[in-house]
């Protein structure tokens, strides 16, 4: 047998071309007689388009055509448009304008002249809340379900908080479990805080930048996304074409972390303009408009009351948010971070109250463990401050209040399918030091004050019901048609080493076909919510098992014996009792070719997606076919855990922060890929420090612009921002309800490692949670020098 | 007419190849010509389409701004030298190494080893209203956006408010402060040489510039006197982050000490007021005083006296105290 | 940040001034509710200087070849390399010099092209990530050593970053692993792989120093 890949290092098979610049990414393709786009965005926070005067522009030689909202498919509210007529933030895109080069395009965009009425707008959501408030959106400042309406609280609710507390009215979502009352009776310690959390724009390193044309009949679109094969599917549905008539490429994805989980609405600017001029459309996307129309996880302004026992068992969590919604869609970051805080810390008792409010800010989207991210890096402080107050190991209190493979959590009181978060506590703590390290906390060094931080982020980790489809061509190699993108997590890798392991492949001789939908590609999950690891060893492992099956079922055809008899490996199917009696891969695929049938692809299964039969019927005939749904059970959800570990020296005199180590420790199932797998925990925990400790969303609350639009006012970390080396480790324990016991990885290490620091900065503080995010020098100094604070205790676009 | 950023507008791109033909160019073309050094200030102000020249003085080309040469008396740099070169300079880092470290502290290497330390020394403020294109005072119109109640200013000032607010962000500024440095500039009418304090102009006597500089000025050089080659320097750069971040709060000095007293100080600061500010009674103040623990405190304390924190950025006050408290200490290690 | 910006008051005010003009007060609205507009100024647009406008034939050297080339005379380095030269291994993550992704080496230094005027680098050699691999095909050291590092994530930032790697060991072969971040400082990973990154970096020294 062939050593299993599974849990080996591989190079993957892009690297190559990602470090030479042959990697072609969306901006880098080029076509005959390809015009380039420019966007007018909205100068106002919220408008609506009287008229618009685009003669001038017109007129310009270079200047072929505009695009105008009247141009793009409508959308039912809240649902967004590529280009609008009512702006609801500073900077949504109204229109665009094709020339024959950018230059063009741009001194043509300031001889249109845009006609607005200003309508008013809003951007702190409790403002929006208050009895007269503005609402961001026409239709209503909050959304139920599917349904837009207006929520105002009254002035008494106003009245009852406190100055500085969370003002708490009538929520839109709400659930509770077990007996509040009860709960917080039973607790020996109760601590209650407001805490807000801010908006963060996602800031992948690629702005999604587009190009199209159009070719008898079909559409071509180079895009950045995350998930090729829904991103055709979206698209093509987005503007009424069938998939078939839609050509998606996007081979690499320059960084997406959520905010390109399929197709992004601003495609539609290059795939209606070429269409109505006749000629290919560059759409190149600035980082300026980048921070725009590029998506931002939502801030939020929350309220909690916790109660402990003396032992450090939490027995009632009070949770309310109100969540900075941003202008359009719908998100629920609220509703999961209610659901990962009654996982992690396993209350009897347990309320959730709160809503999401929109704002003339822009729209929101998932962001990398959306919604945990935020409540870990809120609430791990607090439980620090208990185990200070009850005097109780901050890592033992997280294990006693740790869910196991039996807990339930949630509003539906669900199950996980496995949960080995004491042994990643465990692990975590021998691989940072815990019981040395901590004891350094509070530590002085000239003015350097050293804070331990520990931080536990778990979040959803797989899916599943997708298909698997790989060909065994005449040549005798295994071909992987995989329909996830590639972001740069390596899954579409990764979870291809599934079949190859199920037939014994050697990685060398198994090709991976992906990014190009016109390469025949299957039904996949999205790219997002760390679903692939999961979702995609499972179908990819159930494809390979009928690919199996008909190499068993020809060589027992051919070679005699039943198909049990034979086994397969290095690219041979083969008797097991005689080991010599076989055929290789290559005469199967021959064989099925002849065979026809389902062997070849002919006769397909039928409780598999139309996208992959679509793609399997081209495929009909190449070769051998494994081509199958994963229907394998998948009882419980499926959960991954991060806990990450920092230690900070914060500097008295001035507030800066240093992080000087930092250890991630997993739970994600088997390890498909250990080096892998160090860069998910150590960049996710790279980007927590971001949000813990830098990044901004800035408004001018007068006039709804935003600041923060440039990477050095939003602040994302440097490389001198993260500690020199870092560790990590993992439990690698199989989970249950997969295959191969792999569990998702991407969304946990963010939280870790926001958490973490938000921790250790407290504990440098003698205990002090200062409640809110990011913690700037000068939230810091302030506190460290008993000064009033920059910021209001509920502002949150600072 | 509609606004849009990113793509630089056309201009006539002119490459002299000495300070002569430069000059003579800047006389020509007076207020319609724009400077342009390492350009990393320059272009983000012509890519977001706000400032609009029709000419360009592209200073690549004369060689003659470049170098560091020794004098009689100190050194002379080429406004044109890299931030890189006066970061690794042997001689700056040996005699006057608050310049060298404070070149070092300039957003990251690909800018240092491009832009140049006239350029930052020169470079305009980093108001986000004012570099938005809002028609501020600063920019020729008749509000400041950053100075009411509800503005976003947590990176402004807190000393010099004069209807603007904007902080000078330059690293270099301080330093060259701190060693006493002179700006020699060149225009059509011949050569002129400003101390580097007096090269700032507050919004008080000139609210939409920078600098001393008028059209048809070009600084040339920069020539450091050998007053401070012995002192003991400090310099540190307060930030949020570690790498292409403007200092929140900075602070130079140079100080010599004999005979266990603080015999002459020159102590600046940056990010605090619309120019670089030095701190004449901190000096004065410190002047025969032992380098101790108690000095720095009195230092910290005058440093900040007087100062008007806005709405968002009183962090400042207790930051430059510390900091200021810091250059002192150091002399103690 | 750095410039001699001696410039000084650009152009007359109606030139090149934004205005506001007034807009209509929200009614019933809240405090932040009230709005003025921002607009562009309506002189501006539409008269590009016209002797800047036409673009200049000239020669770049570019990896070891000498390229004609029409150029803007307000055209960029990394705009030529990308769109006139087909060079898009230099990426273009914010134009603004903030990102690095698209440091290429001017006389073996390197630079933000985004942010360097092609018209001034006429003189100089360029290289880009397209020229380190050697005619054979074999990978420069510093690829080599990323290539085994296991390399970036989604690698957007990578060519910029080896860019700066070969620049880095070709200046300092023997760095530690805190002076290859701050070489590297210049440059931003989204993804946030830094370790990784320094991981390949303190390879990609140990490569050079052999090669």
């Amino acid at each position: 047998m062939a050593e299993k890949l599974i849990g080996q290092d591989i190079v993957p098979p892009d690297l190559v071309a990602k470090i030479t610049g042959t990697a072609k990414f969306a901006e880098d393709f080029r076509a005959e007689g390809m015009l380039f786009a420019k966007l007018l965005l909205s100068p106002m926070p919220h408008a609506r388009v009287r008229s618009i005067d685009a003669s001038r522009a017109l007129a310009m030689p270079g200047v072929i055509d505009i695009l105008t909202a009247d141009d793009v498919p409508a959308a039912e509210p809240p649902s967004e448009r590529a280009l609008t007529n009512e702006p609801h933030y500073f900077g949504e895109p109204i229109l665009a304008v094709a020339a024959v080069d950018e230059t063009t395009a741009a001194d043509a965009i300031e001889l249109i002249e845009v006609d607005l009425e200003p309508l008013p707008f809003v951007l702190d959501p409790l403002e929006s809340l208050r009895p007269n408030g503005p609402n961001a959106r026409l239709g209503g400042n909050t959304i139920d379900g599917r349904e837009l309406k207006t929520v105002k609280w009254t002035e008494a609710d106003f009245a009852a908080a406190a100055e500085g507390k969370l003002p708490m009215g009538e929520p839109v979502q709400e659930w509770s479990v077990g007996d509040l009352d009860a709960g917080f009776a039973e607790a020996d310690l109760v601590l209650e805080d407001t805490i807000v959390h801010q908006s963060l724009t996602h800031h992948p390193m690629e702005p999604r930048s587009c190009m199209a044309y159009w070719q008898n009949g079909k559409l071509h679109l180079y895009g950045s996304t995350q998930s090729t094969a829904r991103a055709r599917v979206s698209l093509a549905n987005s503007l009424d074409m069938e998939p078939e008539d839609v050509v998606f490429i996007g081979q690499y994805c320059g960084g997406g972390f959520g905010s390109k989980i399929t197709m992004s609405p601003i495609m539609h600017v290059p795939a209606l303009l070429s269409r109505k001029v006749g000629r290919p459309v560059m759409l190149r996307i600035t980082r300026y408009e980048e921070h725009y129309i590029g998506r931002a996880r939502p801030g939020f302004q929350a309220w909690t009351r916790i109660g402990w026992r003396n032992d450090g068992v939490v027995t009632a969590i009070d949770l309310y948010i109100v969540q900075d919604h941003g202008s359009y869609g719908s998100s629920g970051d609220h509703m999961s971070a209610s659901a990962v805080a009654s996982l992690m810390y396993q209350p009897a008792a347990m309320r959730f109250r709160g809503l999401t409010v929109y704002t003339n800010t822009p729209p929101r989207s998932a962001q990398r463990a959306p919604g945990g991210a935020q409540i870990v890096a809120m609430l791990e402080p607090l439980m620090d401050k208990a185990a200070r107050e009850l005097g109780i190991d901050r890592v033992q209190m997280r294990r006693v209040n740790a869910p196991d493979h039996e807990s339930r959590f949630g509003p539906n009181q669900g199950g996980v399918t496995s949960a080995y978060v004491r042994e990643a506590l465990d692990v975590g703590a021998e691989v940072f030091g815990w019981p040395e390290k901590s004891r350094l906390s509070g530590n002085r060094a000239g003015t350097k004050v050293t804070g331990i931080g520990v931080g536990l982020s778990p979040y959803v980790g797989g899916s599943s019901g997708f298909d698997g489809l790989m060909v065994i061509r005449p040549d005798g190699d295994l071909y992987i048609h995989q329909g996830i993108g590639n972001l740069g997590t390596h899954s579409f890798a990764d979870t291809a080493r599934a079949a190859a392991d199920v037939l014994g492949m050697p990685w060398d001789r198994c090709s991976i076909i992906w990014g190009d939908t016109s390469d025949h590609l299957p039904w996949s999950s999205v790219q997002a919510g760390s679903q692939t690891a999961h979702a995609h060893t499972r179908a990819n492992h159930a494809a390979a098992m009928d690919a199996k099956r008909k190499l068993q079922e020809i060589a027992a055809r051919d070679l005699g014996g039943s198909p049990a008899d034979y086994e397969t490996s290095d690219g041979r199917v083969f008797m097991r009792s005689s080991p010599s009696r076989g055929m290789s891969f290559a005469r199967a695929a021959e064989r099925a070719i002849e065979l026809g049938g389902e062997y070849s692809g002919q006769d397909l299964p039928d409780d598999i997606h139309a996208v992959t039969v679509s793609a399997a019927g081209a495929l009909a005939g190449r070769g051998l076919m494994g081509v199958a749904k994963d229907n394998y059970s998948h009882d419980g959800g499926t959960w991954s855990w991060v806990v990450g570990f920092a230690r900070v020296e914060v500097d008295v005199e001035t507030g800066e922060v240093e992080i000087k180590e930092y250890t991630g420790v997993a739970d994600c199932g088997t390890v498909l890929h250990p080096r892998n797998l160090a860069s998910q925990i150590h960049g996710g925990g790279v980007q927590g420090f971001g949000q813990a400790r830098s990044q901004k969303w800035v408004f001018d609350p007068k006039w709804g612009v935003p600041f923060a639009h440039r990477l050095y006012t939003a602040r994302p970390p440097g490389i001198l921002d993260a500690p020199l080396e870092m560790d990590w480790g993992a439990v690698d324990e199989p989970d249950p309800e997969n295959p191969v016991g792999a569990k998702g990885i991407g969304e946990p290490p963010i939280g870790a490692g926001s958490a973490a620091i938000t921790s250790a900065i407290a504990d440098a503080l003698g205990g002090v949670c200062l409640c809110r995010t990011p913690l700037t020098t000068d939230v810091i100094l302030a506190e460290l020098e008993g000064r009033e604070q920059p910021y209001g205790p509920l502002e949150t676009h600072v | 007419m509609a606004v849009i950023r990113d793509m630089m507008p056309a201009f006539e791109l002119l490459q002299p190849t000495s300070v002569e033909d430069t000059v003579a160019l800047l006389q020509r073309h007076g207020e319609r010509a724009w400077v342009l050094a390492g350009g990393l200030d320059s272009l983000d102000w012509l890519k977001d389409r706000v400032k609009r020249p029709e000419t360009v003085v592209e200073l690549g080309g004369v060689g003659e701004l470049r170098g560091v040469r020794p004098t009689a008396d100190g050194l002379e740099i080429g406004a044109l030298t890299t931030l890189s070169e006066v970061a690794s300079h042997r001689e700056i880092v040996e005699r006057f190494g608050v310049l060298s470290t404070a070149a070092r502290h300039v957003a990251t290497p690909q800018i240092r080893n491009q832009g140049t330390i006239g350029g930052n020394f020169s470079q305009d403020t980093r108001c986000w209203y004012y570099r938005g294109g809002w028609p501020c005072y600063r920019a020729g119109g008749n509000t400041c956006y950053a100075a009411t109640p509800q503005s976003m200013n947590r990176e402004h000032c807190v000393f010099g408010a004069s209807r603007c607010v904007a902080v000078n962000a330059s690293d270099t500024a301080p330093a060259l402060i701190a060693l006493d440095a002179q700006m020699v500039i060149r225009n059509a009418g011949g050569e002129r040489v400003v101390a580097a304090e007096d090269y700032f102009l507050g919004p008080d006597i000139d609210i939409t510039r920078m600098t001393v500089l008028e059209p048809g000025d070009l600084l040339t050089h920069i020539r450091i006197p050998s007053t401070w080659a012995e002192a003991r320097f400090y310099f540190e750069k307060a930030r949020d982050r570690q790498s292409w971040d403007f200092a929140l709060v900075s602070v130079a000095s140079a100080i010599v000490v004999a005979g266990g007293q603080i015999e002459r100080a020159r102590i600046a600061v940056n990010g605090v007021a619309p120019t670089p500010v030095r701190l004449r009674d901190v000096e004065n103040l410190v002047q025969g005083m032992q380098p101790n623990e108690d000095t720095a405190a009195a230092a910290g304390e005058l440093a900040i006296r007087g100062a008007r924190p806005l709405r968002h950025n009183d962090y400042k006050l207790p930051l430059t105290r510390n900091l200021v408290r810091r250059a002192l200490r150091a002399l103690d290690a | 940040m750095t410039d001699t910006e001696i410039i000084v008051e650009s152009e007359p005010r109606p030139f090149s001034r934004r205005s506001f003009i007034k807009g209509v007060i929200a009614a019933g609205a809240a405090v932040s509710s009230t709005g003025y507009l921002f607009r562009a100024s309506s002189a501006l647009a539409g008269s590009p200087s016209v002797r800047g406008s036409i673009p200049r034939l000239m020669t770049l050297n570019v990896n070891g070849q000498s390229r004609r080339v029409d150029v803007l005379q307000q055209e960029t380095l990394a705009m030529t390399l990308r769109y006139k030269l087909g060079l898009t291994g230099t990426k273009l993550g914010c134009d603004r010099a903030e990102c690095g992704a698209c440091t290429v080496l001017i006389d073996g230094v390197p630079h933000y092209s985004c942010s360097v005027l092609t018209g001034a680098v006429r003189e100089r050699q360029v290289t880009t990530i397209e020229g380190l691999v050697a005619e054979n095909g074999e990978l420069h050291p510093v690829q080599q050593a990323v290539l085994e590092e296991g390399g970036f994530q989604c690698a957007f930032c990578a060519p910029g970053f080896i860019m700066n790697m070969v620049a880095m060991v070709n200046e300092n072969p023997n760095p530690t692993r805190e002076e290859a971040a701050h070489y590297l400082s210049g440059n931003l990973c989204r993804c946030g792989d830094y370790s990784k990154i320094l991981n390949s970096a303190v390879r990609a020294a140990e490569y050079a120093r052999r090669a």
